[in-house]
């Protein structure tokens, strides 16, 4: 790199940091300030029950994040997840369907890679079945009105039930009680010499979307329906067909997620779905932790996964309970809900004297 | 024959009365523009909080008014955030609802030491109606009294001037604030009323129904509430109605593979869970179906900030 | 009889926190009994004197005395408790309310406990001594605009209002509407009922007001009796005549029509028609100044043309081609650009100028498949910053950090950057600097004479005057007039978009 384009690169990004300090101040105290409260509310919740808060704390965090492998492995599903919220959000959908389109998205890699005996195949099939049913709420919610959190949370309970009559009744595993079919040891997806496989497909998954958002047009068709539907509608655009398009995205990465979840860690789906319950709610406090930005959601999965697995080793010395997480999660997610709206407003109370 | 329907009849009853306490508050709640996700959390806060408390005092009443006193606080915390600090409702109804699942299995845990479900507790004796010969059509108490708070919400929303001032904020609050009403105040005590009956609702799903409280206690129901708010075209005497309606597919969704075993005399557990779906996709069709043909408070779920 | 002061506002003067001056010490009676008509422009501060009466506003200083008391009001209840009752633009009704509903909860706030049956008998003894039939179970908005005005009035009597406040009452009526709403003010009248007028139409005000008072930029700059003043005269005073600023040395020549409107019938949000049956053309070469009051169709109009909004009736051709149907993106690809008069739509808050500067171009920006080419894009966005001297610490600014003047130029930029072959813009220089505005005008003169066709969109009569070679009115939806600029003064352009036709008006 020449010396000239060198002194531009830095001036560049010391302008941008600059220019958008701002911002970036804002983000850094609405973040650290809903995750304050969350330790906050849950030492108290745990000091009630008669544990020890920061003997708590130091367990999880110390142990949360020693083993990088496991730590990164367990922040794929999550990350995918996050994803899953914020694509549609950021077009103005809200879709709790994550999870049942991570269930799908696993369900269908688990088939796929058992007759296929390819994981290629395997996690294509699960984040276009994820993809699909993001895009079936999408279109509910566009040609029939009907609001995507009634539709994605019915649609999970459906799927829930229905995969669960699958595994335990069709494709169980006869030797194995409780458990589905397993994924053939020739597509299963291993860490390579300790670097998580599935946790680098994630990220490139995650830079994919980056780039989508950011550098193509059905990304910046997707934000300003999501920012204002009335400039999407002066500019020509379609605000109906971004809103699928985002659903169609958010659903694909959370069907992937699904996918390298079963086809990288538990190579089998137990017929509770224990392994993936729940997966598809957390997502939504990592999408507004990483403040709906691909890279943000990167590291809030990873440091969640940090606190799942603190909380395993947190149950195993202490005996306090690794639910700990759940609740950390609502109250992040309670105290982001006021600093979203605190910039919609902010933004509107501009354009109104902007009017005037 | 006559016994399936008593009974199904019987569960019914039962399987009602959280669908439509929650139902009906929430269409007062929303009424005045407000909307509360975190039906789903206050039904598992209370169920758990009547857990604790009936199994300690042994007294299922004294678990109902607990799970009556979560609905309020619940309710006060949405309130606040979704009214006076302008938080988007939908996102805070969602945290809310990971906050209540999060602190009841924790508790669950800490208390009991068990990741499903907690020991059984006392339950609130029914109503029992001999039928013919040896069927007894079983009424619980509270069941009658969802079809009250379904009237009584009625009345109130339509007959009476408070019930005028709450639609008036649900449907233009500027217009309803020019006119002399407080909008905030208004939304609040709706909202409170709202979750104070869910939560009732909820501590019933324990004290009246399971007996028990366990990981899934709700399982949705919070949100087939408000699926049935929707469907009812914010009525609450339709909301009376379609809590009756979606309860039967919930009963009957539990009913039917537990009495195919019994007459087959095979088991079903795999195919039991098929039957789980009745009460979902019911839901979702029905919702299908009705959402273009009906009209939501014009208001709804976009904060007012007073100029 | 001596005349009876009712309202006495002295020496108003009203100053936003951001420095906008609207009230420069505004002195105003209003004689109990009377109809007094206040007259003025867009911007006049009419509006805003009459907030601050209702108690909506508060004056930053100046005295308001009320049958001779001063009073200190801290809000409209204040207000409406000393008998003062206003009925905006906007109502103040809830639309999915009946009639009944709608008076029942405003006199909840004064009587806790009245009861529906009693709001009933006292709205059914109102209606007979006004002569009026309301449905009272009807819901509001369902009902013609007319009568929804009668509920607010009603609603406003029924409080017991003796002084009546109407701002621009009859912008949302038809002919036979104003013709009933008159009659009634007349009835009020004579019940001994004080009324003030807000308007800016010059023939209502002969037609009903005792007397008015004209506003300009903030000031009173006459009270007058009606009767003693003609219309002509109520336009001079109106409309703001700067003999300093000479007409531009216009220039262009005209080219061939490129924009053929037809018989346009659009209607607005609430489904009335708002543009009723337009014709219009449209030269390369000329700048076509579109004057009237905000309110008046303009806005669907242009949206029709734009495709945002859809016609019912009519056509719109550009050059041979029939556009009525073309979707908007395809109507910008072939040469037609939009500078709406809201930033709100023009620009998308959230995203910064860059981002912005492509808004309506974007297919223009795509490499490969569809991969945007964000260099390209900063050049733009560099050009139009440049070009348009346009104040900005980066082209990555978010858009809200921009001062409003500048994110207007960014907007028009924008769309000029882009040459387009037919310029729409709605009110290009509202809010900017007199450089500013210069340099805006003068572009849209370059443009003109590169041979593109611009339809400017003003309430600014110099504006109008200065750039337009033609000159079209629009008044309720209709086209008043239109022809060569010298065919009209600004004197005529007021009494044309006052509403008055042309064949009265005399040069």
């Amino acid at each position: 790199m020449s010396k000239g384009s060198l002194s531009k690169l830095i001036e560049t990004l010391s302008e941008r940091l600059l220019t958008e300090r701002r911002e970036y101040l804002a983000t850094l105290i609405e973040t650290s300030s809903s995750l304050i409260l969350a330790l906050l509310a849950g030492g108290i919740v745990l000091a009630v029950l008669g544990y020890d808060p920061l003997n708590v704390y130091n367990i999880l965090f110390r142990y949360g994040f020693g083993n990088i492998t496991y730590l990164l492995d367990k922040s794929t599903p999550l990350m995918m997840t996050g994803l899953a919220f914020a694509i549609p959000l950021i077009a103005g959908l809200f879709n709790i369907g994550g999870e049942s389109q991570l269930y799908i998205g696993a369900f269908i890699a688990l088939l796929a890679a058992y007759y296929t005996h390819s994981h290629v195949i395997g996690i294509l099939a699960g984040t276009i079945a994820g993809g699909l049913l993001g895009a079936f709420i999408g279109i509910l919610r566009v040609y029939r009105g009907i609001n995507e959190v009634i539709s994605s949370i019915m649609v999970n309970w459906i799927f829930f039930y229905l995969i669960i009559y699958l595994i335990s009744g069709v494709y169980y595993n006869p030797e194995r009680p409780h458990e589905s079919i397993p994924i053939p040891k020739d597509a299963r997806i291993y860490p390579i010499s300790n670097i998580s496989v599935i946790f680098a497909i994630a990220v490139l998954a995650s830079i994919l979307y980056y780039i989508i958002l950011f550098h193509t047009d059905i990304g910046y068709k997707m934000r300003v329906t999501g920012l204002s539907t009335a400039s999407a509608k002066y500019a020509g655009f379609n605000p109906d067909l971004s809103m699928i398009y985002s659903m169609l995205l958010g659903g694909a990465a959370a069907g992937l997620g699904g996918a390298l979840l079963v086809l990288g860690m538990t190579y089998s789906i137990d017929d509770m779905l224990s392994a993936v319950y729940g997966l598809g709610f957390t997502g939504i406090g990592i999408g507004l932790l990483g403040r709906l930005h691909p890279i943000g959601i990167i590291l809030a999965s990873i440091f969640f996964s940090g606190l799942l697995i603190g909380g395993q080793w947190v149950e195993l010395k202490t005996g306090a309970p690794p639910e700990l997480a759940d609740t950390l999660i609502g109250v992040i997610v309670i105290a982001l809900a006021i600093p979203y709206v605190y910039k919609l407003l902010v933004s509107r109370l501009i354009q109104r004297r902007v009017i005037e | 024959m006559i016994e399936d329907i008593i009974n199904i009849i019987s569960n019914t009853l039962i399987s009602m009365v959280p669908l439509t306490l929650a139902s009906v508050g929430e269409v007062i709640t929303e009424k005045s523009g407000i909307v509360n996700i975190g039906l789903e959390g206050i039904f598992i806060l209370s169920a758990f909080t009547s857990t604790i408390v009936t199994f300690h005092t042994a007294d299922p009443y004294l678990g109902l008014i607990s799970g009556i006193i979560i609905g309020f606080l619940s309710g006060l915390l949405h309130g606040v955030i979704s009214i006076y600090l302008k938080g988007d409702q939908i996102i805070a109804g969602v945290g809310f609802n990971s906050l209540a699942y999060g602190v009841s299995l924790l508790s669950l845990v800490a208390i009991w030491r068990s990741h499903g479900s907690s020991p059984t507790v006392a339950k609130i004796p029914v109503i029992l109606i001999p039928i013919g010969g040896y069927t007894k059509l079983s009424i619980p108490p509270l069941s009658i009294i969802a079809i009250i708070v379904g009237i009584a919400a009625w009345w109130w929303l339509y007959k009476t001037p408070s019930g005028l001032k709450i639609r008036a904020c649900g449907e233009d609050p500027r217009s309803a604030e020019a006119m002399g009403v407080n909008v905030y105040s208004t939304r609040l005590y709706a909202t409170l009323i709202g979750s104070t009956l869910t939560g009732l609702g909820g501590a019933y799903l324990v004290v009246g129904w399971i007996g028990q409280f366990t990981k899934f206690i709700s399982a949705g129901r919070g949100f087939i509430a408000l699926a049935n708010v929707a469907f009812s075209n914010w009525n609450p005497l339709y909301a009376l109605m379609g809590g009756v309606f979606f309860g039967f597919f919930d009963a009957i969704s539990i009913y039917i593979p537990i009495k195919l075993q019994q007459t087959t005399g095979q088991v079903f557990t795999a195919e039991a869970s098929l039957f789980r779906i009745i009460p979902y996709l019911t839901t979702l069709i029905v919702v299908g179906i009705i959402m273009k043909k009906v009209r939501m408070p014009r208001a709804l779920g976009k904060p007012y900030i007073k100029e | 009889m001596l005349p009876e002061p009712i309202i006495e506002m002295e020496n108003i003067i009203k100053i936003y926190p951001d420095g906008v001056v609207a009230l420069k010490g505004v002195d105003l009676t209003i004689w109990k009994g009377e109809i007094h008509a206040i007259l003025g422009e867009n911007g006049a501060g009419k509006t805003t004197l009459m907030r601050i009466l209702y108690g909506e506003i508060k004056p930053t200083s100046g005295a308001i005395k009320i049958n001779g008391e001063e009073v200190d009001f801290h809000g409209p209840w204040d207000a409406i408790k000393r008998g003062i009752g206003m009925v905006y633009q906007h109502f103040t009704l809830i639309p999915t309310f009946t009639v009944l509903e709608n008076l029942h909860l405003s006199l909840l706030a004064l009587d806790e406990s009245i009861k529906a049956e009693d709001v009933e008998t006292l709205t059914r003894r109102l209606m007979d001594e006004l002569g009026l039939k309301i449905p009272l179970y009807d819901v509001v908005e369902d009902l013609p605009i007319g009568v929804q005005q009668r509920v607010e009035i009603i609603k406003t009597l029924l409080r017991k209002a003796n002084i009546l406040i109407l701002d621009e009452p009859t912008s949302v009526l038809t002919p036979i509407e104003v013709e009933e709403l008159f009659k009634m003010l007349r009835k009020l009248k004579k019940l001994g009922i004080t009324i003030i007028f807000i308007t800016h139409k010059l023939r209502e005000v002969k037609a009903i007001s005792d007397r008015v008072t004209i506003m300009r930029r903030g000031k009173v700059v006459a009270t007058l009796y009606t009767s003693k003043v003609s219309e002509e005269e109520l336009a001079r005073l109106t409309v703001d005549i700067d003999l300093t600023s000479k007409p531009k040395i216009r220039g262009g020549i005209r080219g061939r029509r490129i924009l053929s409107i037809n018989d346009l019938w659009v209607r607005d949000e609430r489904g009335l028609d708002a543009v009723k049956g337009v014709s219009l053309e449209l030269y390369e070469g000329e700048i076509l100044g579109l004057a009237g009051v905000q309110g008046n169709g303009q806005k669907e109009l242009i949206e029709a043309i734009v495709g945002i909004r859809r016609a019912y009736r009519g056509s719109i051709k550009y050059l041979d081609q029939d556009i009525t149907s073309l979707s908007v993106g395809d109507r910008y690809k072939l040469g037609i650009s939009y500078v709406p008069d809201s930033r709100n739509i023009g620009l998308v808050y959230g995203m910064n100028l860059t981002e912005n500067s492509i808004l309506t171009n974007l297919h223009n920006y795509l490499s490969g498949i569809r991969v945007i080419n964000w260099s390209e894009a900063y050049r733009t966005a560099d050009k139009i910053v440049r070009e348009y001297n346009v104040v900005a610490p980066s082209l990555r600014s978010p858009i809200q950090y921009l001062s409003g003047g500048n994110q207007q130029k960014v907007m028009v930029g924008r769309e000029a950057t882009r040459e387009p072959k037919v310029f729409i813009v709605s009110e290009p220089t509202h809010g900017l600097d007199v450089r500013a505005t210069r340099f805006i005008r003068n572009m849209l003169v370059k443009l003109r004479d590169l041979g593109k066709s611009i339809l400017l969109v003003s309430t600014d009569l110099d504006e109008i005057m200065e750039l337009s070679n033609r000159i079209a009115v629009i008044y309720g939806g209709r086209i008043m007039s239109v022809g060569d600029k010298n065919e009209y003064t600004i004197k005529k352009l007021g009494l044309l978009m006052g509403g008055i036709h042309e064949q009265r008006i005399t040069k």
